[in-house]
């Protein structure tokens, strides 16, 4: 077929495809009808198979490349991936984040790891060099407990519960971010923040304040030590994936984890706003110590029995060669 | 065509056909984001002083105020950052910017980029522009021009423009021509027709001949021509130059069947 043929029997639908994409509105066919996106998926198939005869028979022409374009500006349109919804919501957190938390236990625990290394070397440099001690707790801890009393009362407690949720998920976000510079930023934030609760814990072991001291970070500190360490299993997660990519290249074994990653970090991060409102409201107020402690003990309940209990499925007996593992709805 | 071929990628749909996309360059990628920071710096700064009147209303303590300045930073953060995010989520893919220059984010297998990924490349811009501009290093020495959260996310920034317009993919092509007028009136054009005229033109719109070879090509057709024409063997179109002359025939025939 010649060229000036086979433009003149197909441009319509070209010029049809051409103002179909431009109907798309905000990257997208959804406000169309039914009919418009079958007919578009029609047009895209029909084009497509143009493309390939203008490739074979008329490989410079310019119609190759408007072609190519035209193919390549629909083709997004139609092929995406599964779209966010507000449904999508409960099941992610009902059965997806448990399951890729679990998936992620190597990380996990090793996060957790650095962060008891960080713990253990901040309370054993606090009780080795009595010299540091000023250096390596603010004073104004030490004036509190000679006052006899730690972290009481929070003016404002709303302030405070935004401006900790924030630095929270601040500290999250650069765990898991932390991950693309290989998890070094990752490991260090996770080693500092076990030494800053090492050094405080030790500094209180010694002025004799455990149990208002535990009863002030426990109902917080679980939920939010445990946000940290799931950020951080994500940063791991990221960097193992750069530094032993296995068959694949780093760049795709790194976008194969990411998605899986940033989406178990941002549910986890999505915790801190209990975290935050319990840390500004429960942690500083008059309730009694014992009740302040069951309350982040009942916290560490719910947290780890979701987590680790949440979205199983039953042990199938034999699972056949050519069965591939249900996709978790993400 | 041309110059497609090395900032392109290629991607197999499910309708196995190879798509060729033409990967936005690095200086179109930071046009679009300095047009997007002419955006969200505005959007932040008006943010801040809505955070700062609702805590000047709100505020009761020194320490509250102190919660308060603290915050005021990271929450100028998330605005910030959260201008790219939602911009990219609700779009498709485009930021103001990115629309602005004909760019667009899609995933490495040509799909359009979804919530997954567009988070994963948002959250990890905090990295690319935050540390020491790493990002912009990255592209410069990626082949795709591709920053770390590009990697992370499997997306890509392609221009989504039409480059060539159906009109003028399926116009004739320009016929190239050396001389503006059609000289003096050659004999014997009668014996020659619109088959010689459409001819003549696919040789003169011809591109990317070598001199040497069109020159050949003009020889071989103008003998052919004199015989067509019938012209004698002392006439002076024989002289002129092959290439001339067919020109010359070209334009006159051109005004005969227009």
């Amino acid at each position: 077929m010649s060229l000036d043929t086979f433009i003149a029997e197909r441009s319509s639908r070209w010029a049809a495809l051409e103002a179909a994409i431009k109907t798309a509105k905000r990257g997208r066919l959804r406000s169309q009808s039914a009919g418009d996106i079958e007919r578009f998926g029609l047009l895209l198939r029909q084009t497509s198979s143009d493309l390939a005869i203008a490739r074979r028979d008329h490989p410079d022409a310019p119609i190759t490349e408007y072609l190519n374009t035209l193919c390549a500006r629909a083709h997004p349109l139609l092929y995406r991936g599964r779209p966010w919804r507000l449904g999508s919501i409960w099941p992610f957190f009902a059965t997806a984040l448990p399951r890729s938390f679990r998936a992620a236990w190597p990380y996990i625990v090793a996060s957790l790891a650095l962060l008891v290394i960080g713990f253990v070397a901040g309370w054993v440099a606090f009780d080795l060099r009595p010299d540091l001690r000023s250096s390596l707790v603010p004073q104004s801890l030490f004036d509190e407990m000679a006052r006899g009393q730690i972290g009481t009362g929070v003016q404002d407690a709303p302030f405070a519960a935004a401006f900790i949720i924030q630095n929270n998920i601040r500290v999250a976000l650069i765990c898991f971010a932390g991950g693309m510079l290989l998890g070094i930023p990752t490991a260090l934030v996770l080693l500092t923040n076990g030494w800053m609760l090492g050094t405080v814990a030790a500094a209180v072991r010694l002025g004799g304040y455990d149990y208002q001291f535990w009863s002030l970070i426990v109902p917080h500190g679980i939920l939010e030590l445990s946000v940290i360490v799931i950020s951080g299993g994500t940063g791991l997660m990221l960097g193992d994936a750069i530094l032993r990519p296995g068959q694949l290249r780093r760049a795709d074994s790194l976008a194969r984890v990411a998605v899986r990653a940033v989406l178990l970090a941002l549910g986890a991060a999505s915790l801190l706003i209990i975290a935050g409102t319990l840390e500004a409201f429960v942690s500083p107020s008059e309730l009694p110590d014992g009740v302040k402690l069951a309350v982040g003990g009942t916290v560490g309940v719910l947290l780890y029995s979701w987590l680790l209990l949440a979205g199983r499925t039953p042990r199938r007996r034999r699972p056949l060669q050519f069965d591939r593992p249900a996709e978790s709805p993400a | 065509m041309d110059s497609s071929q090395l900032d392109t990628i290629s991607v197999k749909t499910s309708d196995n056909i190879t798509l060729g996309y033409s990967v936005a360059g690095l200086g179109s990628r930071l046009v679009a984001q300095i047009l997007d920071n002419l955006l969200a710096i505005p959007i932040t700064l008006i943010a801040i002083l809505l955070y700062g009147a609702v805590a000047n209303e709100f505020v009761t303590s020194a320490e509250g105020a102190g919660f308060a300045d603290a915050g005021a930073g990271f929450f100028a953060g998330f605005v910030y950052f959260g201008y790219f995010f939602v911009s990219e989520a609700v779009s498709g893919g485009k930021t103001p910017g990115k629309s602005a220059m004909g760019l667009r984010v899609i995933r490495l297998d040509g799909s359009a980029a979804d919530f997954g990924a567009i988070a994963v490349r948002n959250i990890v811009r905090v990295v690319d522009f935050g540390v020491v501009l790493i990002g912009i290093v990255i592209m410069f020495f990626q082949p795709q021009t591709r920053r770390l959260g590009d990697l992370g996310a499997g997306t890509i920034v392609v221009r989504d423009r039409a480059v060539v317009t159906l009109a003028a993919a399926t116009a004739p092509p320009p016929i190239l021509l050396r001389t503006p007028d059609a000289g003096p009136t050659i004999d014997g054009l009668d014996h020659v027709g619109s088959f010689e005229r459409d001819a003549l033109r696919v040789f003169l719109s011809r591109p990317g001949l070598s001199p040497k070879l069109r020159a050949d090509l003009a020889g071989d057709i103008s003998k052919r021509l004199f015989d067509r024409l019938g012209l004698p063997p002392g006439a002076p179109e024989r002289m002129w130059p092959p290439e001339l002359f067919i020109e010359r025939v070209y334009l006159q025939l051109e005004q005969r069947y227009p």
